[in-house]
């Protein structure tokens, strides 16, 4: 038992011991002697282009996407140069046409008196040589490797060190298109795309501010995914950037594929249903966000941007609130505060009305949903919770199933479904209305909440199932004593509804024309700070 | 940490002021708000003399070790007790209003595990969650009662002083014993973000919820007149009943239901609260969470020995107001606040 035991445990210590490190025994072993292992991250360069390019060879060795260029000087054939980059990452006409031929055809010639010796070769072709934009140096082989692999090339100099890195980045990306999310019917139909320059070039047209602070990190030890973080230096708050940082630095993950994985990192209530990151794929929201203090998080090859700190209130907030005009827009607000309410509760108010209370309808309707009932087999609750079901089904099919047999979906779920099991005397007319209703409502405020509430809704319905009136009430105490336990980054996620802070309610249940929104929400950016003056409301001209 | 509270929802359970002194209960009210001023005064001095001290601590101070431990049990036995009938009129209300057949221990369990939830979150939550649905309980049952307006008649109202000055005194004592329910501000008090507000907070608390009582009780006068309002045990919920606005509009006491019971688990939650950090202190431990399910059990338990709403009520009505108001609401606040003036214990009082 013992022997069985001890080699079982040293392989299990073992394999701990190496995590802990992390540093992973990786297989990338090279046969001529080369680096193995996670030696590599350490190592820096040498003179010898011979052995920088073995060295890099043994990292990346059955990558068949790297390209090696090896070439001499054109002024000097004792200089010999390799130039290394990813096929289908790096832009090759940029590396072709700014390195290549101007290193091997175009090179100016050398002032007289001045040859261009090895030890000057490197200067020369920083300073003459390379018609590349962008350029860095570096002698660590990990810069070299990760340069490589996100697109730049580097170009290594026989004799020298150091390698220089080219801006090349050019690979086949998605075109900016309508945000599909978020739909507008007024303001800008750009949404991100998967690249994060080209996110943050989105943002940064928008504020045209040296303010507009984007600050970059690595996450993800195996994918070393880009995150950025946006702010606007001197509207967040401070703290609040100290923060996020510590957030995202405490992060030791194999991968970032999507900005999901950071929000479930960094969220304050993991176990909530509410979510407390927020996201979208609008610059312009965003950069209205930034603009009231908040902070964004970016993460290359995801087309959505986190922000933090999350109040509840922005789920029912759309970018078109602040677009039309605010009459307009506060109505619509309040429709959809109301369609909030009815997808969280109309299915449980109307199983708790019709199996508990029905003495409280009116007498009309009862009597109409009395005939209808009359029919059906099933108690009410089974009833609504196969219709909520069937409904959920059929969403997860329309977004899941293939673009060409989306009808099909449809016409089942129209026509089958809702007029079938009606005329079959399955479900009532009632039940279908009721869940329809619910169904249409919860589309009205942000996909993300929605989510919360519609597993919240089922939690109603099963509680006014058992206790009627009495248990719908007590989940929406228990729903509203949770939310108040909510934070987002420190702030309270229900305010400023509760703790109340009055200035910053002319954006919660309507939202203020544009010239009396003088203040930030100061729950976010910590004190009353001003957004623009007093006295903008516009005038007739006064006439005589 | 918290920059207001206004647990007003504790005290603004409409209803079930029994009104035994006729036409004249709203003067009996009006005279009860000013005993509750009192009482809150009585308050805010003795916890402004103890900054950041709750009452069981500061009563320890006052007293010594020993009477101050009794006190302070007797306050936890006061607290619980409350909670329990606050439970008790909560599921009573409940089962006669509108589930006659569930029993009353599945209310009084769901009621202790919602006000639970809350108190394990601390007071900040539950000073939160009142924030949150005071203006919707303020906010509907004023709506209802203008809605109630075209079937009041002032006349019911006369004649005013009919039943004579004892009576109207007598009638006092129930309400004030409601108001002086305010005495639960000394465990609230020591942990307000501006303790110098809190005169103001406590004081504002007792007039809303004075004013709020005298217009729940002229609107179910005005409706029904003396005999009817007198004999109902729920005379504001009966005083939404009549309300039908354009024939379908009817039957509005069942958001009256709703609202009422947002409040009712607010109240619950106060007192649980108190109850909880009561026994923590007087036990001494540093975290009062560990307390909050056996308190909850016991809360249940006391809740199930009084249960019948009739017996209740009469309890209310006779022997409730001595005892809550005399002993715990004014009286021993009256002897600590004596007691550590004589003593000279205590900061000075800030005014």
């Amino acid at each position: 038992m013992g022997s069985f035991i001890k080699p079982l445990q040293a392989a299990l210590m073992g394999r701990g011991k190496g995590k802990g490190r992390g540093n992973p025994p990786v297989a990338n072993r090279s046969e001529d002697g080369g680096l193995s292992g996670a030696a590599w991250k350490d190592h820096v360069l040498g003179p010898d282009l011979e052995a920088n390019l073995k060295h890099i060879k043994a990292v990346l060795n059955k990558c068949s996407d790297v390209i090696y260029r090896e070439f001499v000087f054109a002024q000097n054939d004792q200089i010999r140069l390799a130039l290394i980059y990813t096929d289908g990452l790096a832009d090759k006409g940029q590396v072709g046409d700014q390195i290549t031929k101007a290193l091997v055809l175009e090179v100016p010639m050398s002032l007289p008196g001045q040859e261009i010796t090895k030890a000057r070769a490197l200067d020369f072709i920083k300073q003459r040589g390379l018609c590349v934009n962008e350029i860095q140096q570096t002698g660590k082989l990990q810069d070299v490797i990760l340069a490589i692999l996100s697109g730049d090339s580097v170009l290594l100099v026989d004799g020298h060190a150091i390698a220089i890195i080219n801006g090349t980045k050019g690979w086949a990306t998605r075109a900016i298109t309508d945000p599909e999310a978020e739909p507008t019917v007024r303001g800008s139909r750009e949404s991100f795309v998967e690249t994060l320059r080209t996110n943050t070039a989105l943002l940064r047209r928008r504020i045209n501010n040296p303010n507009l602070k984007i600050e970059v990190l690595k996450l993800g030890e195996i994918t070393n995914t880009n995150v950025a973080i946006a702010y606007i230096e001197g509207i967040a708050n401070d703290k609040l950037m100290a923060e996020v940082k510590s957030r995202l630095e405490r992060i030791k993950v194999d991968a970032v594929l999507e900005s999901g994985y950071i929000e479930e990192l960094i969220e304050d209530n993991p176990w909530s249903p509410f979510p407390t990151v927020n996201h979208t794929e609008k610059p312009d929201r965003l950069a209205a966000m930034l603009l009231e203090g908040r902070v964004a998080i970016l993460v290359d090859g995801t087309p959505i941007a986190l922000t933090v700190p999350n109040l509840f209130v922005e789920y029912l907030q759309a970018s078109e609130d602040y677009y039309e005009r605010f009459l307009y827009t506060s109505a619509i607000r309040l429709i959809r505060f109301l369609a909030m309410i009815i997808s969280l509760t109309l299915p449980g108010l109307y199983i708790a009305l019709i199996s508990f209370h029905f003495e409280l309808l009116p007498t009309t309707l009862l009597l109409s949903f009395a005939a209808q009932h009359e029919a059906v087999p099933f108690p009410v609750f089974i009833e609504v919770l196969a219709m909520e079901i069937t409904f959920e089904v059929l969403r997860e099919a329309g977004i899941r199933l293939p673009r060409p047999i989306g009808q099909a979906v449809s016409i089942v779920g129209a026509l089958v479904i809702g007029e079938a099991t009606i005329r079959a005397g399955l479900v009532s007319a009632s039940t279908v209305i009721a869940v329809a209703m619910t169904g249409i409502a919860s589309f009205t405020y942000a996909y993300s909440a929605s989510i919360a509430l519609r597993l919240l809704r089922f939690f109603l319905m099963v509680l006014s199932a058992t206790l009627g009136l009495f248990g719908l009430i007590s989940g929406l105490a228990i729903i509203g004593i949770h939310l108040c336990t909510l934070r987002s980054f420190g702030v309270p996620y229900l305010s400023p509804v509760v703790p109340t802070t009055g200035v910053d309610l002319k954006d919660v249940f309507f939202r203020a024309p544009w010239w009396a929104m003088i203040s930030r929400p100061r729950q976010i950016v910590g004190k009353g700070q001003k957004r623009q003056d007093q006295g903008l409301k516009p005038a007739p001209p006064e006439t005589h | 940490m918290m920059s207001m509270v206004l647990p007003t929802a504790t005290l603004t359970l409409p209803g079930i002021t029994v009104q035994n002194v006729r036409q004249d209960a709203w003067v009996s009210l009006f005279l009860a708000t000013l005993a509750g001023f009192f009482i809150a005064w009585l308050v805010v001095s003795l916890s402004l003399r103890f900054p950041g001290k709750t009452l069981f601590e500061f009563a320890e101070e006052i007293l010594g070790r020993v009477p101050g431990k009794v006190i302070g049990l007797l306050y936890i036995w006061w607290f619980l007790h409350t909670n329990a009938i606050i439970m008790d009129e909560f599921a009573g209300f409940l089962c006669t209003a509108v589930m006659p057949d569930t029993p009353p221990i599945v209310f009084f369990l769901v009621g202790a595990i919602v006000a639970g939830y809350a108190v394990r979150n601390g007071l900040e939550v539950l000073s939160r969650y009142n924030q949150l649905f005071l203006p919707l309980v303020l906010g509907l049952l004023l709506v209802v009662f203008i809605l109630a307006i075209k079937d009041m008649k002032a006349a019911r109202l006369l004649p005013v002083f009919d039943a004579g000055l004892i009576p109207i005194v007598k009638g006092t004592a129930v309400p004030t014993s409601w108001l002086g329910e305010i005495v639960i501000f000394t465990m609230i008090i020591p942990f307000l973000n501006k303790p110098k507000e809190a005169k103001k907070v406590v004081m504002l608390a007792t007039f809303l919820t004075g004013s709020f009582l005298l217009v729940s009780i002229l609107v179910a006068l005005a409706v029904f007149g003396p005999n009817l309002a007198g004999d109902w045990i729920f005379s504001a919920y009966n005083a939404v009943r009549v309300v039908s606005i354009a024939n379908f509009l009817e039957r509005l006491e069942s958001v009256i239901v709703a609202v009422w019971m947002f409040g009712g688990f607010a109240k619950m939650g106060v007192f649980y609260y108190a109850a909880v950090l009561g026994s923590a202190q007087w036990l001494g431990l540093k975290d009062y969470r560990p307390l909050v399910a056996p308190i909850g059990v016991i809360l249940v338990g006391l809740a199930l020995l009084c249960r019948n709403i009739v017996d209740l009520i009469g309890f209310i009505a006779t022997s409730w107001p001595p005892y809550a108001i005399i002993v715990f609401e004014a009286g021993i606040p009256l002897l600590l606040l004596v007691v550590a003036l004589a003593r000279g214990k205590g900061g000075k009082a800030v005014d």
